[in-house]
């Protein structure tokens, strides 16, 4: 009987064992750590800058447009060209085509209505502001300052659901139409918040001292976790539930985009940012109390702005690329080598030591490729939107 | 994302030699500062400062001779990554040694130096206070 409970015992100890190893070490300080990368989904957007932001009149006329190709120039084009669906709302191609090719990559809009920069180069402080720019750019959509507002007054379900979203009928103020056309876009835009992943049910699990949940998550990925936010220290810049501090950064890819042309990323966001009539300082700012242009009032031009381009957040990257702002890097596994010989001679700023070569071993590099593929969920389907007025 | 050490529960209690230009920041809490010539005291607004958020810095600054003192300038860095803020704070006057610095932000976790550019008469010095956010 005793040797019987002696082996009940053991082979009890033995499976919290093996248990056990599923699950590594986590220190009092890790597990804050990781934390503060939760929880998820965040509570849904709420931008007092726009008025229809968060209305469900404002979000359907938004996603209506967003698909309307009699926005652009040529009417073939609409915003999810670039930005699709089924491709984590960008388009998969190292560099963005609009009506020519661009220098820079489209980005993914996920979860874009938490940040507060907008564009690769934070010339956009409002997700509305940032939606103007591709449909006048000649570059992009070259949609012209009138075409939205010809659009919402001579089409009857556009200008049905601009009622409903605004309160009244489109009017005659082609400025006033095209921003609210872009705060119409904001509202859908903001809506798109990616899934819960492998790492949102482990970071939970950890947190609650769950352990037997917690040991489900992949061991590669859990070594890479530590590494990230713990001797590699990405989360310095990839903080936060969305994995970005939403600020800029130069880490040494390089900025010429011809022979004798460079793109200045940052620097060059801040001028046209000042220079925008549509900025948060602006007459079409909705929040009268004007705290939420805090940032842009106090935001610095500073030289070291120069090829600084906005940190990305990390939610689908693994679904998506190719990466950085130009496109210039095919894999995830690209981007983990980049970081871990990055020449410190490419650094443009005069040597913030925060970007350094991490010289990761070829098992490090896997692991920290597996915990970012851990930030990856398929999002559900979604359904083609109802129509605007039935 | 928070301050690591909570703020610290300084009580300001005002010294005797300071009458005229109180400390007090009007909750009991915020740091102190001071060198040979001036008494400073300060507080967040909103009192726990984020990662990320804006934020602005309640001023209270003396000369050690009881008067109030100027400030002149707001900002701040982390020495170990030699980089400052995207953001510039400007300063309000409030009287008699109050000011309010508007529109600080911290875009990292990690040490920040506050310097704080004091003035009385022609004299000027540099205050410093280490922050350290997590
Ligand atoms: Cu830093």
């Amino acid at each position: 009987m005793i040797r019987l409970l002696l082996l009940v015992s053991l082979l009890a100890a033995g499976a919290v064992g093996v248990r056990a190893q599923h699950l590594l070490d986590w220190s009092a300080e890790e597990i804050r750590a990781v934390g503060q990368h939760g929880p998820w989904p965040p509570p849904p957007v709420q931008d007092p800058s726009n008025k229809v932001s968060g209305t469900p009149a404002g979000i359907a006329l938004g996603e209506h447009l967003f698909n309307e190709p009699r926005l652009s120039g040529d009417g073939r084009m609409s915003c999810a060209t670039c930005h699709q669906a089924g491709r984590e709302w960008s388009d998969g191609l190292a560099k963005a085509r609009g009506a020519v090719e661009l220098d820079r990559r489209t980005p993914s809009l996920w979860n874009i209505g938490y940040l507060h920069w907008f564009g690769w180069d934070g010339a956009g402080d409002s997700l509305w502001a940032q939606s103007i720019r591709p449909l006048l750019d000649p570059r992009e959509m070259n949609g012209g300052p009138t075409r939205a507002g010809e659009l919402l007054r001579s089409d009857a379900a556009f200008a049905c659901g601009y009622e409903r979203a605004f309160g009244s009928r489109p009017g005659s103020d082609d400025e006033r139409l095209l921003v609210d056309t872009a705060k119409a876009l904001a509202a859908f835009q903001a809506t798109l918040v990616s899934p819960r992943t492998g790492f949102d049910d482990f970071r939970d699990a950890l947190l609650a001292g769950d352990r037997e949940s917690a040991s489900r998550y992949p061991l590669a990925a859990q070594r890479g976790l530590k590494l990230f936010i713990g001797e590699a220290s990405c989360n310095l810049c990839h903080l936060g539930p969305r994995f970005t501090s939403g600020e800029f950064g130069d880490i040494g890819i390089p900025f010429f985009v011809r022979p004798g042309e460079v793109d200045p990323g940052r620097h060059g966001g801040l001028g046209r940012l000042a220079a925008s009539p549509f900025n948060l300082l602006g007459k079409y700012n909705d929040d009268a109390s004007g705290s939420n242009a805090r940032r842009t009032r106090h935001v610095q031009r500073q030289h070291t702005n120069f090829g600084e381009f906005r940190v990305p957040g990390l939610r689908q990257v693994g679904r998506g690329g190719p990466y950085m702002h130009n496109g210039s890097l095919a894999t995830l596994e690209d981007v983990i080598r980049h970081y871990s010989e990055v020449s410190p001679d490419r650094l443009h700023s005069d040597g913030i030591p925060l970007v350094r070569p991490l010289g990761l071993t070829v098992e490090q590099s896997a692991d920290l490729v597996a915990f970012l593929r851990s930030l990856d969920a398929e999002a559900l389907a979604r359904p083609s939107p109802a129509p605007l007025c039935p | 994302m928070r301050l690591a050490a909570a703020l610290l529960g300084v009580l300001l209690a005002t010294p005797a030699w300071a009458d005229d230009c109180p400390l007090d920041l009007g909750r009991g809490t915020g740091w102190v500062v001071f060198s040979d010539h001036y008494l400073m005291a300060f507080r967040s607004d909103p009192l726990r400062i984020e990662v990320g958020e804006p934020f602005a810095l309640l001023v209270n600054v003396c000369t050690r001779r009881s008067g109030a003192a100027e400030l002149l300038a707001v900002d701040a860095n982390m020495p170990e990554h030699r980089h400052g803020m995207n953001y510039r704070a400007t300063i309000v006057a409030k009287g008699n040694g109050r000011f309010r610095a508007e529109g600080l932000l911290f875009h990292m976790p990690g040490r920040w130096e506050i310097t704080f550019d004091v003035r009385a008469g022609s004299e000027s010095e540099r205050l410093t206070h280490d922050i350290i956010l997590k």
